[in-house]
């Protein structure tokens, strides 16, 4: 299927929003990047069997709060398999020596095994899944614009300290903003180059100097063209006199209700909880 | 180069932010290699020419953007700790700004290559080294990794930013930027 290399276009998931009007859905985003935050944290920092398998709770019953159908989540932990196992074996062999302490369950030459070693790789694992399950609620419940606006109001304050917000804000939106346009010139680049007789991607896989050589036509038009496009916004932007770091006010205002807080507040608590479960 | 955020540097930093999802996001970026790490990348090198061109502040935006859009997309459970996706990449931009412009006045073509170079051993080694300090793979594995990709990488990043920055470079003194309010 020659011609599913070149559909670039279809593979742009950012932003994929399901619209299924649930109460997480409705929820400010502000609130909803700041409770994802947190819980993130908590997830990068808990270490325990139980804590993990709490938040791996927590984080499928998310799905089932915001109407949104698991197989979303796992699609996105599916290709990561393969990755997960080999990886898990690899520390479980090699690792034992680094994670010292626990009880040893099986030694020969430099290969051990300890219960340390296997805490570690199945807390990794089950990290690793929380986190795919979590971002994927998250950018499945709220539209892009909801988040850029969101990180905005929330980095507000480091307005305060000198901290560029709005132009930080501004360089999201353009960057998210031109990731389908990059992919279509692309698509057209690479079928140009195909039609004229060049020859990427049919490679091996494991001719490495070579697939990277027949990369080299397509990044670099791609950046060049890139860049020409920045000129010309950057042409439009001051044409229309746009001054950065201005004082602006905002188009849409978010007004925090109770359930917000609430689903703050929730997310706080399953943290601490996640954090001090001893085993 | 004006001090602070300019319109100039707002847009090129969006525009090089979305080279980086993009070919993060279609796997483009990724040359695959047999070593522990899976994959050679090349979604670096916007971040070393944002921060050639435009200055650290930039370089560390699109780091951001970078390390986030890895964050995010990441198939080998390596990259999905922030620490390991996010920080690191951070000081791509930077470190190859730096050594920009410190060896711009010996001559121009070579201060841009070893910007590049710097830049993408900085990714290698920042990254590996964040893996090794965080738990998931030893010393050893890591420093073959970053011999085996990371020069690879390093000597692919040179020659595209060459070829990218010389040539923008050449258009801006002919005068062919359009916008002459900023930069």
């Amino acid at each position: 299927m020659m011609s599913a290399e070149f559909e670039l276009s279809r593979n742009i998931t950012i932003g994929q929003y399901l619209p299924t009007d649930s109460v997480v859905h409705r929820l400010d985003p502000r609130f909803k990047l700041a409770a994802f935050v947190v819980m993130i944290l908590a997830i990068a920092i808990c270490g325990t069997y139980v804590g993990n398998l709490f938040a791996l709770a927590i984080c499928i019953a998310m799905f089932w709060v915001s109407k949104i159908p698991l197989h979303y989540g796992l699609s996105g932990v599916k290709p990561a398999i393969p990755f997960i196992i080999i990886l898990a074996t690899l520390q479980l062999l090699f690792y034992g020596e680094i994670a010292r302490g626990g009880t040893v369950y099986f030694q020969y030459g430099f290969v051990t095994i300890s219960s340390e070693s296997v805490r570690l790789v199945l807390v990794s694992a089950m990290r690793f899944v929380e986190v795919i399950f979590l971002s994927s609620v998250l950018t499945l419940s709220t539209s892009t614009t909801e988040l850029t606006h969101g990180m905005e109001r929330l980095l507000g304050p480091l307005q305060k300290v000198k901290f560029p917000v709005h132009a930080f804000a501004l360089i999201i939106t353009i960057a998210i903003r031109f990731v389908p346009t990059f992919a279509m010139e692309m698509e057209k680049m690479m079928k140009a180059q195909a039609s004229r007789g060049a020859d990427f991607g049919t490679g091996e896989w494991w001719r490495i100097i070579r697939r990277t050589k027949d990369m080299l036509p397509i990044i670099i038009p791609l950046f060049n063209v890139a860049l020409a496009r920045a000129e010309d916004l950057i042409l439009a932007m001051e044409a229309r006199c746009y001054m950065p770091g201005a004082s602006r006010t905002q188009y849409t205002h978010y007004k925090a209700n109770g359930k917000d807080y609430a689903a703050l507040i929730i997310s706080i608590i399953i943290s601490v909880i996640m954090l001090y479960i001893p085993w | 180069m004006e001090k602070g955020l300019t319109v100039r540097r707002i847009v090129i930093a969006g525009v090089l932010g979305a080279i980086a999802i993009l070919l993060g996001v279609t796997r483009l970026g990724y040359i695959p290699v047999p070593t522990a790490a899976g994959n050679a990348t090349i979604m670096h090198i916007p971040a070393v020419i944002g921060g050639i061109m435009e200055g650290w502040g930039v370089g560390m935006i699109i780091g951001l953007i970078f390390g986030v859009s890895s964050f995010l997309n990441a198939t080998v459970p390596l990259f999905k700790d922030p620490l390991v996706a996010i920080l690191p990449r951070l000081f791509i931009g930077v470190t190859a700004y730096f050594t920009y412009v410190g060896l711009k006045n010996i001559n121009e073509y070579f201060a841009i290559g070893a910007a590049g170079f710097i830049g993408a051993m900085t990714n290698t080694i920042l990254v590996l080294g964040m893996a090794v300090i965080r738990g998931y793979m030893t010393f050893g594995v890591a420093a073959t990794v970053a011999l085996t990709s990371g020069l690879p990488e390093a000597i692919v990043s040179v020659i595209v930013t060459l070829a990218v920055v010389a040539a923008w470079k050449n258009l801006v003194k002919a005068g062919k930027q359009k916008s002459k309010i900023s930069g």
